[in-house]
């Protein structure tokens, strides 16, 4: 057991953070602020194309593709400092960890030249279509229909929540081509395709960040397909392994911990029961971070990350849930607008439990596959 | 970083394993509160346990394994401290080691040869003699409590040393609850898994997965904080690992009691060893709010 990084992660994570102080515009905390805004899509371009430039973008991506065939250690110290950063990539980040290794894993050679150079230069935006209204955790009850049409397919249904669809250019879809959980399969369409409409959710976490898509008629060719009809839910439970660790979260969250406790100092206000929640939610942050911290560590030991992953999802949902409610009861004037990374923080923060899969689900497969407890009766 | 257990402390994992078998259950008439073995604590002695954070090879890290690993045993001994906090004061000072912290009663004070004076911001440390000392034979807590008598004399230590026990009791703490809390967990998954009723058993019933589910995490990051606490020796580490072992602890201590209905308040089940150890140490180091003084200074030392 070793808790040390070596010299080599260190001299990476100082590149990271020198590229971020040289690029980052000073504007950047109030440009953070809204996720899937106009503003933070069209800046995350730019930055993409120069990380990319920098050869920052996909280190960990195979040389062929325009990586460096880095270990999961790279991938995850560039994540990590990124998010701390308040995520300059913007959606992009999804193209980098799920999207381009599972097109190239799965993908048609047509596929893979269409779409992954553009990623590698970080020049395109993808949204992930898989919840639909009646579809939440329950993703396989999913009901958009993808109907043979001679070659084609012709594509009916709604999906919801989708992050960043308004300026998406590509839709990673799940369609259902017949029943039960083996009739799913996933659909690579551009979002210019005649018949898709796209409205923005009003919400809580940020303008631009959840909307509708509907799908009238969307009529794409066979080539649009990924993978063979039903194999979606195969290759959604690599994509999802893939993502198992999660968005290093507890990086922010740490880190605008410091920054609260920080004005509150300077304000003569850390004191009281402020002392202790902050030591809470500190420490609720370095568990979280230790225990992705193990499962990156069994990653780069070539063993995919089984239960554990799901306790490290729920500890970092208990950071988030801790530094946002450390924020709202001592800071409150952050969430007036006197603090814009602050209130960036807490809008992303408080969808933890929620996006990429509910807390309670999590805990029902660490309750199965960790405690092995008694299954649930279906 | 790397989490896996290099070969040496595999080796005394596996030393552990087999040691720690002969004392991993109860005698079937034991009807008490402190289960303690002799026969344990000598057999760590004899073979050098107590001295692997010293060892070139160990250090505190597989001390601190070995703590948590010990902690999950009914019988216990005076193990946390000899294993963490005298290799780091001097390792010839006389064990059993115990803490009297602001005059409360503290564990193993009645058979300790080294006592550790907390008084306020002052820490002392004393030989005491059997005169001094006194067993507290109604304490309810699965530790033999005792507690100071007389005055004996007590040498003030120097408050950079003082720092340092205050960093190894908190790594000390933060260990042993880490195997305390999962001995108690272990203990209600079995109970979940085969009592019935309503036709299942109780595990099937997501009220309690879901409850157990989030003690597990809990546990996971407190051993995780315990065993990176004590590869730094850190002061700010130290707290952090603290606090969340007695934080979470409270929470876990109601959880596990409340799963295991009335069985759980009886002698014979043995959950009251993992939480009435649990219980004595939630109060160590100041609780809560004695770690969060240490996490403001320590780990907000910039903000
Ligand atoms: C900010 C944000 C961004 C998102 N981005 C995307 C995106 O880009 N693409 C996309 O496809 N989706 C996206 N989602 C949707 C997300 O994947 C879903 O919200 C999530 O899967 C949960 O589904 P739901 O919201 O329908 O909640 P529900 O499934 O209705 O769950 C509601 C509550 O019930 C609980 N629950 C449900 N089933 C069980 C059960 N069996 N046992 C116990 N409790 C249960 C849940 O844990 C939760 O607490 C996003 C969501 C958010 C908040």
């Amino acid at each position: 057991m070793d808790f040390a990084w070596n010299s080599e992660q260190q001299a990476f994570r100082q590149s990271v953070r020198e590229f971020l102080d040289n690029n980052l515009p000073d504007n950047w905390e109030a440009l953070a602020h809204g996720p899937g805004s106009e503003a933070q899509t069209s800046f995350s371009r730019e930055f993409c194309g120069k990380l990319a430039a920098a050869g920052l973008l996909i280190p960990h991506w195979p040389a062929a593709w325009g990586g460096r065939d880095a270990d999961p250690w790279t991938a995850f110290i560039l994540a990590e400092e990124m998010w701390m950063a308040g995520e300059p990539r913007g959606g992009q980040y999804m193209n980098v960890n799920w999207i381009g290794p599972t097109l190239m894993k799965y993908g048609s050679p047509d596929q893979q030249q269409t779409y992954i150079p553009p990623m590698a230069n970080g020049q395109t935006l993808w949204c992930q279509g898989f919840s639909e209204p009646e579809s939440g955790s329950d993703l396989a009850s999913l009901r958009t229909r993808a109907d043979r049409d001679g070659d084609n397919y012709k594509i009916n249904g709604q999906k919801i929540w989708t992050s960043y669809a308004s300026d998406a250019d590509t839709c990673f879809l799940l369609a259902r081509t017949s029943p039960g959980k083996g009739g799913i399969s996933i659909f690579l369409i551009p979002m210019d395709s005649a018949g898709i409409t796209v409205r923005q959710i009003p919400s809580i976490i940020g303008e631009g960040d959840i909307h509708e898509v509907f799908f009238d008629d969307v009529t794409v060719p066979e080539t649009a397909r990924l993978g063979e009809e039903g194999q979606a839910w195969e290759i959604i439970r690599t994509v999802l392994s893939l993502e198992r660790v999660g968005i290093p979260r507890f990086a922010l969250a740490s880190r605008m911990l410091q920054r609260a406790v920080s004005l509150l100092k300077k304000a003569g206000r850390y004191q009281h029961s402020a002392i202790e929640q902050s030591a809470r939610a500190n420490a609720a942050c370095e568990a979280a971070r230790l225990y992705s911290y193990s499962i990156i560590d069994q990653r780069s030991k070539g063993i995919e990350p089984g239960p554990e992953a799901s306790a490290g999802r729920f500890a970092t949902v208990n950071c988030e849930r801790l530094v946002s409610e450390f924020v709202v009861e001592h800071v409150p004037e952050a969430l007036a607008g006197e603090q814009p990374m602050l209130l960036a923080h807490h809008q992303r923060g408080i969808v933890a439990g929620i996006a990429s899969g509910a807390a309670e689900i999590q805990l029902n497969l660490i309750a199965t596959e960790l405690l092995q407890l008694p299954r649930e009766p279906r | 970083m790397d989490f896996a257990l290099n070969d040496d402390q595999l080796a005394v994992a596996s030393e552990l394993d087999k040691l720690a078998a002969r004392f991993d259950t109860s005698p079937v008439d034991f009807h008490g509160f402190a289960l303690v073995s002799n026969e344990l604590d000598q057999q760590l002695e004899e073979n050098g346990f107590f001295e692997l954070a010293s060892m070139d090879d160990m250090g505190p890290i597989a001390a601190a394994l070995a703590t948590e690993r010990l902690a999950r045993q009914p019988y216990t001994a005076e193990i946390a401290l000899s294993m963490l906090l005298r290799p780091m004061l001097d390792i010839n000072l006389p064990r059993p080691f115990a803490v009297i912290e602001n005059g409360r009663p503290g564990r193993f004070v009645a058979s300790a040869k080294t006592l550790i004076i907390i008084d306020g911001d002052a820490i002392g440390i004393t030989h005491p003699a059997a005169a001094h000392v006194e067993a507290l034979p109604d304490s309810l807590y699965a530790y033999p409590m005792g507690r100071l008598i007389g005055s004996p004399d007590i040498k003030p230590l120097p408050a950079e040393q003082a720092a340092t026990v205050r960093t190894w009791l908190r790594v000390a703490c933060a260990a042993e609850m880490a195997g305390l809390i999962k001995a108690a967990i272990d203990a209600t998954v079995e109970h979940l898994s085969v009592r019935k009723q309503f036709g299942r058993p109780l595990g099937t019933f997501q009220a309690l997965r879901h409850r157990m589910a989030e003690c597990t995490v809990l546990a996971g990051g407190v051993r995780n904080l315990a065993f990176k606490a004590a590869w730094s020796g850190d002061a700010g580490d130290a707290a952090l690992a603290c606090f969340h072992a007695q934080d979470s602890a409270t929470r876990v201590i109601y959880d596990v009691h409340q799963m295991s209905g009335a069985m759980g308040m009886t002698l014979e089940m043995d959950l009251h060893l993992w939480t009435y150890r649990m219980k004595a140490l939630l109060s160590e180091l100041g609780g809560r709010g004695g770690q969060s003084t240490a996490v403001a200074e320590s780990c907000f030392a910039e903000a």
